[in-house]
């Protein structure tokens, strides 16, 4: 790719996640892959966007923005892809004697090594500790060149989720899940008296009471149909 | 491509089967969201064509002989229903299926970014609900737009339409019984940002002059269609 | 198909809900999605119909050919139901050979239409020995969101009952409806968190266990059965589920003919 400044989910314009810009925009104009944006010398290419030529180009469709002078885009659907550090959960899809293989919702599966889990296991109980089909809230520890992650549950609440339910949610809408600050998090927590916890690869885990565990994926079904409903919203 | 018999495909007034002139696209429509459990997708209805395209990915790409290390793949799969035609096609493996398909993937493997997801693949299906004339170009012009509703980074959308040639009279955008009784077939697909090409075959015989002229209502037919599938992105899912 | 895995979170999610008698999206135990039928919807087959309960699209088209009866039944014509789930519907749908649970599905279709006698082969005939219609079902899914096996049911005797002879069109004589003496109806009825519902989206699917389809005509005569999965019923769990098929199996063949008089 020589002569390209491409624009990678981890090199854009400095927001946390996949997603692309949250926070105030300046009049949001849908853009179709292909689009012109306008002139490179001028701008920066933030998320979904590739200078070419000289030219700035929609990678993507979605809500075009510019925010001190770098144009991104926040599409319709991104694709999660693991960076280090990021909070996941994951499901166990197979093991090994001394490893897990977890289902982090990326292209790739992710490991767990047996000395980054929650304990050792004898030789042949790797399963008596985590299990196929289990649910575990861990951190991307690395990421290799080709995309394959090394996940760690050594960390300060990271562990096996045994009760409550997980919702999927596009990464993108993380932004507006958690809102300013974490606002609309804390909020959802309080009013549906939930443990509610986003993982960076759209996985939400919501825990308490079942009559809480119902509101609170009430709000987010109504979070997801507000956020439909307004992607389409703009100057067209 | 055979005799006309007693076909004839465009009168003495320049009125084509369908009511069309010889540079009119048939009429268009595209719709994204057709397929709800999928990550993206879209409708395409294009004269009496009916064409549903689905994207699924980037995922983990298996078998892993198809794997490559420094790019994703595209998995195309272009199928025709059984009821698509006025002949029932019987389901199964299908030699025309199977190039249609390669060419596809070639076809929009040119301006997707594969390189950001290496070692992965990324599933394009194709459906021919009902056919008439140009599936394969009305399977690469869904795609697109099921790839762009995937979120699935592009440099470009993919525009395809095939010209050609009827009664030594050059065309846009052949129907039926011009695609069945024709003298030539130019299928192009082009990237109307840019006027470029990823996707050229050719059947029949065009003079220079005829060839130019069949390139040119392609380019032209593009813009229309194009303009189509921009708005059924930024409209919504109906 | 590739097996996709079972999150054990989900299972126990779901058997905790159905202790209270609740279910994951709302519903209740034998509510059903929303239904769509739309009829004469392919402009190339000659029966058709589409589909649509929640957010599983499935598509059936009827055509015709002309057969050569076989030799020891020479009054007959012949009945083909061909059902395919093609990858497009689902990310746990693949390329390749059918799949098991591709087959059984196709098969429990094929049963619930043939088995029911709507379709009086003997009336496909042309000429005796010479000349028969043959009638050739396909059923595809075009999305999955659970409950394939009563969508392609309910698509493949709606697009039977759309449908016309082409007699004209192989020169045989007139155009006539095809004769469809029955509607039999397909329901199915998945064990989530341990006991059935009606209706069973992907997910319940996915956290659920055994499923029973139940495929009743007019006047509720019983026409097919199966059990798919793993899992153990009783008699009474049997009843009260075959009992819940009579009504909405007649619930759904009155949206069957609906449609065909809206026509």
């Amino acid at each position: 790719m020589k002569g390209r400044s491409v624009a990678r989910p981890d090199n854009m314009s400095g927001d946390k996640g996949a997603g692309g810009p949250r926070g105030s925009r300046q009049a949001p104009l849908l853009v179709a892959p292909g689009d012109d944006l306008g002139d490179s010398g001028e701008l920066e290419a933030g998320h979904g966007v590739l200078a070419i030529n000289g030219r700035l180009r929609a990678l993507k469709q979605g809500r075009m923005s510019n925010r001190d002078g770098t144009v991104s885009i926040e599409p319709r659907r991104t694709a999660y892809v693991p960076r280090p550090s990021d909070l996941v959960i994951g499901y166990i899809e197979g093991c090994t004697s001394n490893i897990w293989f977890i289902d982090i919702g990326a292209p790739f599966n992710a490991i767990l090594p047996m000395s980054l889990g929650p304990s050792k296991a004898e030789f042949g109980g790797i399963r008596k500790i985590l299990d196929i089909g289990d649910a575990i809230l861990c951190r991307v520890q690395e990421v290799e060149e080709n995309h394959s992650s090394v996940v760690t549950m050594k960390g300060m609440g990271l562990r096996a989720i045994r009760a409550g339910s997980v919702e999927d949610i596009d990464p993108h809408l993380l932004g507006r899940l958690i809102g300013r600050g974490g606002n609309n998090l804390r909020q959802l927590k309080e009013d549906t008296e939930c443990r509610v916890i986003a993982g960076d690869n759209g996985r939400v885990w919501l825990d308490g009471d079942l009559s809480g565990i119902i509101d609170a994926r009430d709000r987010l079904n109504a979070l997801l149909t507000e956020a439909k409903v307004e992607e389409y919203r703009g100057d067209a | 491509m055979g005799g006309y018999g007693d076909v004839q495909c465009i009168d003495e007034n320049g009125i084509r089967l369908d009511g069309r002139t010889k540079d009119e696209v048939r009429p268009v429509h595209i719709e994204t969201g057709v397929v709800p459990v999928a990550d993206g997708s879209a409708r395409m209805t294009w004269g009496l064509n009916d064409v549903i395209a689905a994207v699924y990915g980037p995922m983990e790409a298996h078998p892993r002989k198809i794997q490559r290390q420094d790019r994703a793949v595209l998995d195309v799969r272009y199928n025709m229903a059984p009821f698509s035609t006025t002949d029932r096609i019987r389901p199964g493996f299908n030699r025309r299926s199977r190039e249609i398909s390669k060419v596809t993937a070639e076809a929009l493997e040119s301006v997707v970014l594969t390189e950001l997801y290496p070692r992965s693949k990324i599933r394009v299906e194709i459906e021919i609900i009902c056919a008439e004339a140009g599936t394969r170009c009305a399977g690469i012009t869904a795609a697109s737009v099921a790839l762009a509703h995937a979120g699935i980074p592009m440099t470009d959308m993919v525009v395809s339409v095939a010209s050609g040639k009827v009664h030594d009279i050059v065309v846009c955008d052949l129907n039926k019984e011009e695609d069945n009784y024709g003298e030539a077939d130019l299928p192009m697909g082009i990237l109307p940002n840019t006027g470029e090409l990823v996707f050229l075959q050719m059947d029949g015989d065009l003079s220079p002059e005829q060839f130019q002229e069949a390139w040119d209502y392609n380019m032209e037919a593009a813009k229309v269609i194009h303009e189509e599938m921009v708005r059924a992105l930024k409209g919504g899912d109906e | 198909m590739s097996i996709p895995l079972v999150p054990s979170l989900l299972r126990a999610h779901l058997a905790e809900l159905a202790a209270e008698d609740k279910r994951h999206d709302g519903r209740d135990r034998f509510e059903a999605r929303d239904v769509e039928l739309e009829i004469n919807c392919l402009p190339r087959a000659e029966g058709s119909a589409r589909v649509r309960m929640g957010d599983t699209i499935v598509l059936a088209g009827v055509k015709f050919q002309i057969m050569t009866p076989y030799p020891d039944r020479p009054n007959e014509g012949g009945l083909m139901c061909s059902a395919e789930v093609r990858p497009v519907a689902g990310r746990n749908w693949e390329a390749g050979p059918p799949s098991a649970e591709s087959i059984e599905l196709g098969r429990v279709v094929d049963r619930g239409i043939r088995e029911s006698g709507c379709i009086n082969t003997e009336d496909l005939c042309i000429i005796p020995g010479e000349k028969a219609w043959q009638v050739i079902l396909d059923v595809f899914a075009i999305s999955d969101d659970g409950n394939l096996f009563d969508a392609f049911g309910l698509a493949a005797i709606a697009a039977l009952r759309s449908a016309t002879v082409p007699a004209e069109r192989f020169e045989v004589g007139e155009d006539m409806p095809l004769e469809v003496s029955k509607t039999p109806i397909m329901c199915s009825y998945h064990k989530v968190g341990g006991r059935f519902v009606y209706d069973a989206d992907k997910r319940e699917e996915l956290g659920g266990d055994e499923r029973i389809h139940i495929t009743l005509g007019d006047d509720d005569h019983v026409h097919s059965l199966q059990k798919g999965l793993k899992g153990i019923f009783t008699a009474a769990e049997f009843a009260e589920i075959n009992n819940e098929a009579r009504s909405r199996c007649a619930e759904l063949r009155d949206l069957v003919n609906n449609a065909l008089e809206g026509e």
